[in-house]
């Protein structure tokens, strides 16, 4: 990253137009998803993700570890059963013993999995480089011989020497591998360097390249989209970002970014989206945040004066994609930034007409009444207070 | 321009908590938790803090008034949108600081005002002018600046320098940026217009952090960030992340305390009710704990293996999960705690028992649960002999 010149190199490069046979969608909620500590799907439950992944239109399903053995094997074997569109993927280590098991699974495709970064190569394997390549060999060819899809993992590629990924790369490549998988283990990569580690291994080596990027500062979705810029064509997503630590880049997320700020469009069902976050979020026993982009529950529901009565007049004012588009619904409730617009339009879906001095009035009442409360009135508390206000109103005006 | 942000001399934050972050919709923020929040932020080193909007009423004025009588080292700002009534409400609370926001792209001007760009214009001046007469500070904002028209946005960027604006705001109101995008509009406009600008983002599409430091290599000297990324709707950059990544990606160290930054988070999730996602970068309790056996063995044998930065610099703790991927060093690892020392084939045992009670419940194990895997274990050594499991 140093010193490079960003307005020339990155002003030029990153124009090039994406296209939407180029990218595919490699989901990995039931093997990363699952890694992350203290989530555990039951096998009905993987199937059923398996199926709703293949009907909203993923390319491919990491579907497990089958090395693990036991129920994960199961599984697996169950997932290879459902003869889905999608293609199966199993996730390895780069040891022959665990291909067996994949095969024994029936997936039509491998992730293999090693270290390229020395500080792994050193703490974690305490091997060295050569070793590595030698799995790499060893491991790929033996894959091959099965004709299956293999894909060559390089995790903590993001702190790993760029001459020895290159090399590494190569070697995956020269004994067949169809893609590397470009693992940002630690989350610690920025879009501006992404963009320059995968461009530099697509232009010398010229193999398929997957990203597979990790949240932890907030950043694997911009990662993501970095990736696909620099000419990756491979995206490893998971429903809601499970994954390990912060998570993964989440699917839902990076499938409406490409569509709607990028231009290409995936052709995925989004309608599904909801059905498939709460799912995956129930059985993962993780909830959905309301804000969470895309799926949250928040995302539609206005509450500030400015904000909702404008947005009321034309969505496209606040909102580039429309919330039947994901499954969701546009709302209006009233709370302390609510004023005289937001609480005439609340009153009128009521059933309630009401007149500006009245609305400024009551909009006062609701505030503090929100303010006390410390949230968003009910609408049967809407109502409550303007029959009791009307009431008010008219007594004084009695007298 | 270079990527490099490592000579920047100052990365000014402003924090929207207290004013974007309570507009979330059914957020309320009490004058108690405010005063708090202030005194948080203020504790750790937060240089601007945006603390309400005085135009919605009484309430919020008394509160905002309360807040400024507790003098914070910080820089206090108010909010308003660019009507001249508006700096009254902001002087009668004693504040010497504002951001005045407009909306500057054609659709806003046309839905929300249901005006023209001359009006947005001369309403600028207008609220600027007053503000100069009560001897204000101000930031201009432009909201929805990126679907104004460039040449607008920049003369509306001209009036502010020219009036005496403190900064510039560009407000990303609909997520419509990635970094690439904001990195090339940042450097446009200040190639062309010499003048300290902020990135307001939003997160509607995940990229609120990394759209943030984009623009800051493109020559932005603020953000504009909250605790947890709370604010309307997706809500806005998370300041714990942007602060760590300054630190941690690009070598940038604001200088704040990070110490307290779980503290924090917990307080406004509570004030707030939204519970932080254990998931949640930086802050969430899960970042730093390890089920599976390859990365808790990673861990083990040296945290830099799968961690950038120590659990204890945001107030957290690393924790080993023992579940349905742990492995045989987590075992290991975890028995030694308890103060007992087990042979590999016993911890192998162990963990395939461990496994499939892990499976069965559904999540990982409590420690005690663990203890009663043990004591299962040992029973079931003395009533049998047994047959090793396979070590994977």
């Amino acid at each position: 990253m140093k010193g490079l010149n960003l307005l020339t190199d990155f002003s030029k490069k990153t124009g090039t137009k994406l296209e939407p046979k180029n990218i595919k969608i490699d989901d990995t909620t039931l093997r990363d998803g699952e890694q992350t500590a203290g989530v555990v799907f039951a096998n009905d439950e993987k199937i059923h993700i398996a199926k709703m992944l293949d009907k909203v239109g993923v390319h491919q399903i990491e579907a497990g570890i089958p090395t693990m053995g036991g129920d994960e094997k199961d599984a697996i074997k169950a997932i290879t059963a459902l003869n889905l569109n999608c293609s199966i993927l199993g996730w390895n280590r780069a040891v022959v013993s665990d291909i067996d098991d994949s095969i024994e699974c029936g997936v039509d495709a491998v992730a293999i999995s090693i270290s390229s970064s020395d500080i792994h190569i050193e703490h974690k394997l305490r091997k060295s480089r050569e070793w590595v390549l030698d799995s790499v060999r060893t491991s790929v060819d033996y894959a091959k011989k099965y004709n299956l899809y293999v894909s060559v993992n390089a995790e903590d590629a993001s702190r790993s020497d760029m001459e020895f990924l290159l090399q590494f790369a190569r070697t995956a490549k020269e004994v067949g591998a169809d893609r590397m998988r470009y693992c940002d283990t630690l989350g610690i990569l920025d879009p501006f360097e992404t963009f320059m580690r995968v461009r530099t291994i697509v232009e010398i080596i010229g193999i398929d390249i997957e990203m597979h990027t990790h949240n932890d500062f907030g950043m694997a979705i911009a990662n993501a989209i970095a990736g696909i810029k620099a000419g990756a064509t491979y995206v490893n997503t998971t429903i809601n970002g499970l994954g390990e630590r912060a998570g993964n880049a989440s699917f839902e997320e990076f499938v409406m970014a490409l569509k709607y700020l990028e231009n290409v469009d995936l052709g995925m069902d989004t309608h599904l989206f909801k059905e498939l976050s709460e799912y995956v979020a129930a059985a993962s026993g993780r909830f959905i945040p309301a804000w969470k982009p895309v799926v949250g529950s928040n995302l539609f529901v206005y509450e500030s004066e400015i904000r909702a009565s404008t947005v009321f007049k034309n969505p496209a004012t606040f909102e580039l994609f429309g919330p039947q588009d994901v499954g969701l619904e546009r709302k209006l409730i009233i709370g302390k930034s609510s004023g005289v617009n937001t609480l005439t339009l609340k009153l009128k879906d009521l059933g309630y007409i009401i007149n500006e001095k009245d609305a400024f009035e009551l909009s006062e009442i609701i505030r503090d009444k929100s303010l006390a409360l410390k949230r968003a009135l009910f609408d049967s508390e809407i109502v409550d207070t303007y029959k009791s206000y009307k009431g008010d109103t008219k007594s004084k005006g009695g007298k | 321009m270079t990527a490099e942000l490592k000579d920047k001399k100052f990365i000014n934050i402003i924090d929207t908590t207290m004013r974007n972050g309570e507009q979330a919709a059914g957020v309320v923020f009490s004058k108690h938790e405010k005063l708090r929040i202030t005194k948080l932020l203020d504790e750790i080193g937060v240089p601007e803090i945006e603390i309400g909007t005085p135009s919605i009423g009484e309430i919020e004025k008394d509160i905002i008034r309360e807040i400024v009588a507790t003098k914070p080292k910080a820089k206090l700002f108010t909010y308003c949108e660019a009507f001249p009534e508006n700096i009254a409400h902001a002087v009668d609370c004693g504040i010497k600081n504002i951001i005045i926001n407009i909306s500057t792209s054609d659709l806003h001007i046309k839905v929300k005002y249901g005006k023209n760009r001359t009006w947005a214009l001369n309403q600028l001046r207008e609220t600027i002018s007053e503000a100069k007469h009560s001897d204000l500070d101000f930031i201009i904002s432009a909201e929805d600046a990126t679907r104004t028209d460039l040449e607008f946005l920049l003369k509306v960027l001209y009036l502010a320098q020219k009036r005496g604006a403190y900064r510039f705001r560009i407000c990303d109101t609909v997520s419509r940026l990635d970094p690439f995008r904001t990195f090339m509009l940042i450097s446009t406009i200040l190639n062309t217009v010499d003048f300290p600008v902020e990135v307001y983002n939003h997160n509607d599409f995940g990229m609120a952090s990394a759209n943030a430091l984009a623009s800051l290599r493109a020559g932005a000297v603020s953000l504009v960030t909250s605790i947890n990324g709370i604010g309307e709707g997706t809500g806005n950059a998370a300041f714990e992340e942007i602060v760590m990544a300054l630190k941690y990606i690009e070598e940038v160290d604001l200088g704040i305390d990070t110490s307290k930054f779980r503290e924090i988070s917990e307080y406004v999730a509570k004030a707030s009710a939204r519970a932080i996602p254990v998931w949640k970068a930086i802050v969430g309790t899960n970042v730093f704990a390890h089920e599976s056996g390859i990365h808790a063995d990673g861990v083990l044998k040296n945290p830099r293996n799968y961690e950038v930065f120590e659990p204890g610099e945001v107030g957290l703790t690393r924790q080993l999960v023992v579940g349905k991927h742990s492995g045989s060093h987590t075992i290991l690892h975890k028995f030694k705690e308890f103060g007992i020392d087990l042979t590999s084939n016993e911890a192998n045992e162990l963990l395939a028992m461990s496994r499939a009670m892990s499976v069965d419940l559904k999540r990982p194990l409590f420690d005690k649960e663990l203890m009663y895997v043990y004591k299962d274990f040992l029973e079931k050594k003395k009533s049998a002999k047994h047959v090793a499991a396979p070590d994977d």
